[in-house]
């Protein structure tokens, strides 16, 4: 596990060790502990704009004895896992825009408000609390619902914003995401958490309208 | 009660009496909290004309660093509280990034603050090269006149003003979208920038 002052170190650390300068977005666990909602994460997680970021980044945390790990062993098989990095207990997960099953879009792109910049070449924003959700129900992990719960307990979420972003993961070319995200939602009710009724079935329409365009799709493809 | 629920619950600034209010405890349980958080750097208190404690409470404290409106908190006599957080650590951020910061942020009190650190800057060379990189030289030289107009300032470098100050190619542009000054159109000719403030906004100066 790392600790919020271990975290900090390391990514001044590696801030020191950059030879451009990035800008990068903090999600999951490292996003949640810079929001105050979490003391320690087992990963850091980071979503770049582009290769070229996520390289710079690499050769920096190699330079600090990082060595590359298979994503699969955390991550099972899926599509979009991070590039990995760990040392002793600590673990870089490096994402490009896609995060296993939805994309780091522009509107959470400008959804994280919040900046942390580590000497002159690092600057990490860090993932609304929304989108943190969002991205928690693309891991099938334990751990993950739990964060998610953590989130949601404590903050004041607004579900049209969480409905809004599903359908723009949709329009971006991901069409799970709102069957993923209900999926997701009907999981933390078993929780015993307070997820409005509304919100679920906002995204059932969104599924059952999906399900509805492919049939027509597929019956006009058939004549 | 969990460290993180505490902190999210009584995030900003509280004293015991809104802390009791919050979490419904007693006094002596309030300063538990309170001193539970303290303990994991998260707390910083302050002292009211009248002796009662306030407390600032939040992330941040732990996290440390620097943020722009800290500095220009620091210089200028209008102070700024925002919820935006842009900390910065590793490093002391300079007076000249503070300006190009606050310029950028298109925000009227955060730009009137801000005119204050013409009062200590001095490397005109690096708030040149800042102001380049943002598109900003003409906002920054017309900011400096009408500093120069209310307080005392450092002077600009002859370098600077050549370099940034209007040309006849040169369209007009805003420091903030949509805002002109009535009691400045001197300012604005020579820079070909609208100022967003007139003379009663910069009472705050005097």
């Amino acid at each position: 596990m790392i600790t919020i002052d271990q975290q900090q170190r390391l990514l001044f650390n590696v801030a020191r060790r950059l030879k451009e300068k990035i800008t990068a977005y903090a999600v999951g666990g490292t996003a949640m502990m810079f929001l105050g909602f979490k003391d320690a994460t087992l990963d850091i997680d980071i979503v770049f704009e582009n290769e070229k970021d996520r390289n710079t980044f690499k050769e920096a945390i190699k330079s600090l004895g990082y060595l590359e790990m298979n994503a699969i062993k955390v991550y099972g098989v899926k599509r979009n896992t991070p590039e990995m990095f760990t040392l002793d207990e600590e673990r870089f997960d490096l994402f490009v825009i896609e995060v296993i099953d939805f994309i780091f879009s522009p509107t959470m792109r400008k959804r994280a408000e919040q900046i942390h910049q580590f000497g002159d070449k690092l600057i990490l924003k860090i993932a609304d609390p929304h989108d943190i959700i969002l991205m928690k129900c693309a891991t099938d992990r334990l751990k993950d619902k739990d964060d998610a719960r953590k989130i949601i307990n404590l903050t004041k979420i607004n579900w049209d914003i969480i409905v809004e972003e599903a359908r723009e993961q949709i329009y971006l070319g991901k069409e799970r995401a709102a069957f993923d995200l209900g999926y997701f939602l009907e999981d933390l009710i078993k929780m015993d958490l307070d997820i409005p009724q509304q919100m679920l079935d906002k995204l059932f329409d969104i599924v059952e309208k999906q399900a509805k365009s492919k049939k027509s799709k597929s019956h006009s493809e058939e004549k | 009660m969990q460290k993180t629920i505490l902190l999210q619950k009584l995030s900003g600034i509280q004293t015991i009496e809104s802390v009791r209010d919050i979490l419904h405890v007693s006094k002596p349980m309030a300063i538990y909290y309170i001193h539970r958080l303290r303990k994991n750097g998260y707390v910083k208190t302050r002292r009211q004309s009248n002796n009662h404690r306030v407390y600032s409470i939040s992330i941040d404290n732990k996290l440390g660093g620097k943020s722009y409106f800290d500095i220009i908190n620091m210089y200028s006599p209008i102070k700024i509280s925002t919820s935006v957080t842009y900390q910065i650590y590793g490093k002391e951020p300079g007076l000249e990034e503070a300006l190009s910061y606050a310029i950028k942020t298109r925000s009227l009190r955060t730009i009137l603050a801000s005119l204050a650190l013409f009062k200590k800057i001095s490397n005109w060379t690096r708030l040149y090269n800042l102001a380049k990189e943002n598109h900003i030289e003409r906002q920054v030289g017309a900011l400096y006149d009408l500093s120069k107009k209310i307080m005392k300032v450092r002077r600009m470098t002859k370098r600077f003003r050549n370099y940034s100050l209007s040309q006849k190619k040169y369209r007009f542009e805003y420091v903030i979208p949509g805002l002109k000054s009535r009691d400045f159109v001197d300012i604005e000719k020579a820079w070909k920038v609208y100022l967003p403030f007139n003379k009663a906004d910069l009472d705050g100066f005097l």
